[in-house]
């Protein structure tokens, strides 16, 4: 039975189902009820309408079933099994001027519920003796998130030859289900393709295509797995996959606006970058990585090495935009409440955050459950640094000073030239002198405050309005045996939370980062709202599948992430065919049960990439250190702070406001919010950066002299070349003619403005070669 | 190495589709030759199909709540009892004689072209889903916006702009297509807090080729794109892509030249108060003169629907500080633009929307209280120009302001009237998607409020 689950303190409080009322209905009746009616009645109407209210509304009593059918002055509100001519229904859809409750309506589902179980003839166990008292947050146990995680068996298909991996048979029982059958596997052109991209962010060569599909045709699935273990081992695939990571952990290299403008650099921030690159390389086991991010201050190290790295994995915690602290009675915890948003929303999958100035209306997250959390990082300092020097922003902090890296003092002769001003006068002021030698290495993160505490309520969110002290401790709704409550009174408390966010059996945890993992593989989520878990948020398309793959991703893969992305990319679901047939996707246009790959554009990072790629001027190691590392400076009084670079996306200035130019048309995230899935945007001013773009421009002049060089007289093999470096295949029939054609339209058309000929002929080819790199084909992924 | 065949496969839909709007095939015939700018697509300017008193719209989106007790909807008090209501001084102005506060005196003098909706009313006093509601209908998935749905309908008047520009703006989803064919999701300028002095759209000008080679390379792209496209016929994102290739490319010839404000006189600069921003609590600096000059010359230019933003109106403390400077930021250059696209003949067929996602419950005079919450249960939108009566005013709430009493209007009904003015069938415009037909005005449908037509 559903109650079960609740919490002790809902048992204590709630009479049992009495044996007389149990047997009156069905077990499945009295789970319906106990699990969706009664927490409704309990939340949204006894208010007004319990032997308990204070003032009874409409004469109309709900506590029990007898009361539901004697009605109120209204006359009778149940016609069992005819909802629509049921004026409680009818109440609840505001219809007819009869507007229940009269403040807001409920949620749909809420009253789909009710219109469910009256259609079912409205069975009740409750009888007069019961008293209706329950916490509000019973709803909340009853939401599919926070139940236990189960391990379901894989279902029977009646195609049992069909899957490769258990994951399959799940996909697969949903496709017979809805009467569709699977495409066919993916050629292996595109399968080695889809795999560069999705394990690396880079796309293949066509030298490693030709060797893909030669080493397929001999030795089939063998080669697909010696190609997802070599992937998985390139220094790109943490590239890659950190990528994924910092949107999730609102990653930015400045504070972004503060509501007055001001826009302080982090300078110190890429470090962290740089720490999720090396633990996805490292693979770094998921429950360790979430550890070292919250609590690595706390944890022994065996060397200076680990110490630093721990060190700077709570930068996770201190990197995220503030409010100026201007006029701000409520700053620190704005810098609290930024931190259990990150925490909440990106390992939880629950907005904790909207329970700081009220009990959360639709998620059970009591405003006491925010300030048992708030605890925590009250009793934790927040590292963020200098803040450009301005006590009104973020004012100024310490860092941590590490130990293992080099000392890099800013280069000779570097003057800072954007100096702070005083706010009233304009006039320049002096840089604080540092104590610490220039170009000490230092991080952002979190320490444990001398003195830890536990929080009080901020009445309506305001610091100033203190209501009661909460114990620290953690989420009710997530109902687990053991302690709720931080028993280490001498320490913030992180670590434990830590260990909590961590347990085995936590309900939330795994699920969603494996829903995270997912959903870059397959283009969307099993829950496609991967940051919420909530009421709010998406249900599972195959909750038994997700459950699956997070005892797995538990157990057996040991919260190994590469395990647990090379389980996926091997299962024959992930190597369908994007192409399927018209009766399929017209059954399934939103491919809810992934009969086909589904066809998925390259995000921002991968498409600038892929163009460096293509002219050859990548550069593969991995970007040093920022641009801004030297500069604690405010990003709106710089200008323009970013710098042509030729390595990977992700070592670009991820400064908040003010995104690199390369990556902003393509839906890039703004960083200051826990963003899982980004979105897709199809906008005119995409176009206008491949056609328009300084960057795309040069890199096409850059293709065409390359290109030039290695075969500088023959048009059609240069058309060749041009298409297999940029999209990796050879040409098909009359495309490379198709070039020719215009690179002679275009060497007649530029013959006045270039007159010098091999210049010319340049311009020319780098007009083809900026086609083939505008062209969807290049920027979508089968 | 093996080159997949192309399938020949074309699905009705898609058949449909191409021939309807033209654009489909055209771009393959057009291979070898050169096309001439602006070919027909799936955004022409489709016929509407009840008689529109609207072309086009510009809405003004008020982020955060803003008070209407102490703009727009006068509560002075009544009794012995203080009670909430405005804390501002209102005065009657114009020859209707509409009650505006003296937070507005600029706007105040525009009254005789404002139709005050008084009972508004909205499900939700959280930002985030009544702002979402506000713009697509829903409050929680993703929806079209209601610029999205009118270019849907209507299409678009000036091929070489987008017909829906969003300026100063933070949430994707108020901008959004959705379902709808992306074709039809807004093109953001000035986004994040980007500074809207400087905002425009980037890469719109490259002078590294000769505009008819730039043509002549696209057509190769188009073509690539086709050829792609004719073995994923499924795949709406691609179509989109295409056509966004498209308007993008002639959006170079007209956009530069409206985003460059420089050739405005000192006068109109100074009227909009461009440059001038305040920035004060909640208030935050927008450029909002700026905004609301380019929201007149994109209506000039005949985009159809055009945002312009503001916030944030959400003063919970500081009400009286943050109130005014928000008033102070966002009046004179409102009262402009009204002034403009009457001067220029444009107001008659220019819906010019105020709002927010709801409104905020009133303070008590002199009770020393200076802050507010949220109230969706009663709160104040105007409309001018396109059709609606000019210093009208339509509905109430009751005396403290708390509730929509009479001349109650929902978002849907606001949206239902807004695509009435333009001359789409509210509740008939829709858009089959996941096995059903999707309206703006949701399941329930709007009512249009006939009663505010000129």
């Amino acid at each position: 039975m559903r109650w079960l689950f609740y919490p002790a303190g809902f048992l204590a409080l709630t009479l049992p189902v009495p044996e007389a009322g149990a047997k009156d209905i069905s077990p499945e009746d009295n789970a319906f009820f106990e699990s969706r009616i009664r927490p409704a009645l309990v939340k949204y109407c006894y208010e007004c309408h319990s032997s308990e209210s204070k003032k009874l509304g409409g004469k109309l009593l709900l506590d029990t079933g007898e009361d539901l059918r004697k009605g109120g002055e209204s006359g009778a509100v149940l016609v069992a099994g005819k909802p629509d001519d049921s004026l409680l229904i009818q109440a609840l859809r505001w219809e007819d001027n009869l507007e229940m409750p009269p403040k807001e309506q409920l949620p749909e589902p809420v009253i789909a519920d009710f219109v469910k179980w009256v259609a079912m003839g409205a069975p009740d166990p409750r009888k007069k003796a019961e008293v209706p008292v329950a916490p509000p947050s019973i709803t909340a146990t009853s939401h599919w998130s926070f139940q236990p995680v189960k391990n379901p068996t894989p279902p029977e298909t009646a195609n049992d030859a069909w899957a490769f991996d258990p994951i399959d048979q799940f996909i697969l029982a949903g496709i017979e289900a809805a009467g569709l059958a699977p495409a066919g596997d993916a050629p292996p052109e595109t399968l080695v393709r889809r795999l560069y991209l999705d394990l690396t962010g880079l796309a293949p060569t066509f030298a490693q295509v030709a060797a893909f599909v030669e080493d397929h045709n001999t030795r089939g699935r063998g080669a697909v797995e010696a190609l997802v273990d070599e992937l998985l081992e390139s220094p790109h695939f943490g590239e890659r996959w950190g990528r994924h990571w910092l949107d999730v952990a609102r990653f930015g290299e400045s504070n972004g606006n503060d509501g007055l403008s001001r826009n302080a650099t982090f300078p110190h921030a890429w470090r962290y970058r740089d720490y999720v690159i090396a633990a996805f390389n490292r693979d770094t086991p998921y429950v360790r990585f979430i550890t070292e991010q919250i609590a690595g201050d706390l944890l022994p190290a065996a060397d200076d090495a680990e110490r630093d790295r721990n060190l700077v994995a709570t930068g996770f915690l201190a990197l995220g935009a503030k409010p100026a602290k201007a006029m701000n009675e409520n700053f620190d915890m704005d810098v609290i409440d930024d931190q259990i948003a990150a925490v909440g929303s990106g390992i939880l999958g629950i907005s904790v955050a909207c329970a700081r100035c009220h009990d959360h209306k639709h998620d059970p997250i009591p405003t006491r459950d925010y300030y048992a959390l708030a605890g925590i990082f009250q009793s934790t300092e927040t590292l963020w640094g200098f803040a450009a020097h301005e006590k009104l922003t973020a004012p100024p902090t310490d860092l941590h000073v590490l130990k293992t890296p080099a000392l890099i003092p800013p280069p000779p002769g570097f003057v800072e030239t954007v100096v702070p001003t005083e706010s009233d006068t304009g006039k320049a002021r002096e840089i604080p002198k540092s104590t610490l030698p220039p170009g000490t290495p230092l991080a952002m993160g979190v320490r444990d405050r001398k003195e830890p505490a536990d929080a009080r309520i901020n009445l309506k969110g305001e610091s100033k309005k203190l209501g009661d002290q909460v114990p620290r401790g953690y989420l009710t709704a997530c109902v687990m045996p053991g302690e709720t409550v931080v028993e280490e009174k001498s320490s913030s408390g992180r670590l434990e939370f830590a260990r909590w966010l961590t347990r085995d059996d936590h309900p939330l945890t795994a699920r969603v980062m494996v829903n995270r993992i997912w959903l870059h593989l397959f283009g969307q989520g099993i829950v496609d709202t991967p940051d919420d878990f909530g009421v709010y948020g998406n249900d599972p398309s195959h909750p038994e599948l997700l459950d699956y793959l997070a005892t797995r991703f538990r157990n057996e893969e040991k919260w190994s992430m590469k395990g647990l992305i090379r389980t996926l990319v091997l299962s024959r679901t992930y190597q369908l065919d994007s192409i399927a047939d018209e009766s399929t996707i017209a059954k399934d246009p939103a491919n809810q049960r992934y009969a086909r790959h589904l066809r998925r554009r390259l995000d921002a990072e991968a498409i600038r990439d892929r163009i460096l790629q293509a002219s050859d001027e990548l550069d593969p190691r991995p970007g040093e250190g920022s641009i801004i590392r030297h500069r604690d400076i405010l990003v709106n009084k710089a200008g323009d702070l970013h710098e042509p670079s030729r390595h990977r996306s992700v070592f670009l200035c991820y400064l908040r406001n003010s995104p690199p130019p390369e990556l902003a048309p393509f839906d890039l995230p703004d960083g200051t919010v826990v963003k899982g899935k980004r979105e897709v945007s199809a906008l005119p001013v995409q176009a206008l950066f491949l056609l328009n773009s300084p960057f795309v421009v040069e890199q096409s002049r850059i293709l065409a002299r390359k290109l030039l060089l290695d075969s500088p007289a023959d048009d059609q093999a240069l058309a060749s070349a041009a298409i297999r470096r940029v999209l990796a295949r050879e040409p098909l029939d009359g495309e490379t003619d198709r070039a020719t054609s215009l690179v002679r339209d275009a060497d007649v058309q530029l013959h006045d403005s270039h007159p010098d000929a091999s210049l010319r002929r340049e311009v020319a080819w780098a007009v083809y070669c900026q086609g083939l790199l505008a062209s969807n084909e290049f920027r979508y992924i089968d | 190495m093996n080159v997949r065949p192309m399938s020949p496969k074309i699905s009705r839909r898609h058949l449909l589709h191409s021939t309807s709007c033209g654009f489909g095939f055209l771009a393959l015939s057009a291979l070898c030759q050169e096309r001439a700018l602006g070919a027909a697509s799936a955004l022409t300017d489709k016929v509407a199909k009840i008689p529109a008193r609207a072309k086009r719209v510009i809405f003004l989106c008020m982020s955060g709540g803003p008070a209407q007790l102490d703009t727009f909807d006068y509560k002075p008090q009544t009794g012995n009892k203080k009670h909430p209501g405005s804390v501002f001084p209102f005065s009657r102005h114009g020859e209707s004689g509409l009650w505006i506060s003296e937070l507005m005196p600029e706007t105040a003098k525009q009254a005789d072209k404002l139709c005050l909706l008084n009972g508004m009313h909205a499900d939700t006093g959280n930002h985030a889903q009544s702002f979402h509601q506000l713009h697509t209908g829903d409050r929680l998935r993703s929806r079209p916006s209601l610029g999205a749905w009118i270019n849907y309908g209507l299409g678009t008047a000036n091929q070489n702009l987008p017909g829906f520009v969003s300026l100063n703006t933070a949430k994707p989803q108020s901008y959004s297509s959705a379902f709808l064919p992306s074709v039809y999701q807004g093109s953001p300028i000035g986004v994040n807090g980007e500074d809207m002095s400087q905002a425009t759209l980037p890469n719109i000008t490259g002078d590294h080729l000769p505009v008819r080679l730039k043509r002549r390379q696209l057509d190769l792209i188009q073509a690539m794109n086709r050829e792609h496209q004719s073995s994923r016929l499924d795949d709406d994102a691609l179509e989109a892509v295409i056509e966004s290739m498209e308007l993008g490319f002639r959006m170079q010839t007209d956009a530069p030249g409206l985003l460059d404000t420089s050739n405005e006189p000192a006068s109109v600069l100074e009227r909009y108060r461009v440059g001038h921003s305040v920035s004060e609590g909640t208030c935050k600096p927008s450029d909002f003169g700026r905004q609301c000059l380019l929201a007149r010359r994109f209506a000039e230019a005949g985009v159809r629907f055009i945002e312009v933003n503001h916030g944030s109106w959400d003063q919970h403390k500081n009400h009286r500080r943050d109130l005014k400077a928000n008033c102070e930021s966002t009046d004179a250059p409102v009262a402009a633009l009204l002034e403009d696209l009457e001067q220029r003949g444009l107001l008659e067929d220019t819906l010019v929307v105020w709002g927010g996602e709801f409104g905020r419950p009133g303070l008590t005079p002199e009770d020393g209280k200076d802050e507010t919450g949220h109230n969706a249960n009663g709160f104040t939108f105007w409309l001018a120009g396109g059709g609606v009566k000019g210093g009208h005013v339509h509905g109430s709430t009751d005396e403290t302001g708390a509730r929509a009493v009479e001349g109650k209007v929902h978002f849907r009904d606001l949206h239902a009237t807004i695509l009435h003015l333009m001359g789409l069938p509210a509740n008939d415009l829709t858009y089959h998607y996941e096995g059903r037909n999707h309206r703006l005005t949701g399941p329930e449908g709007g009512k249009v409020v006939t009663e505010i037509f000129a």
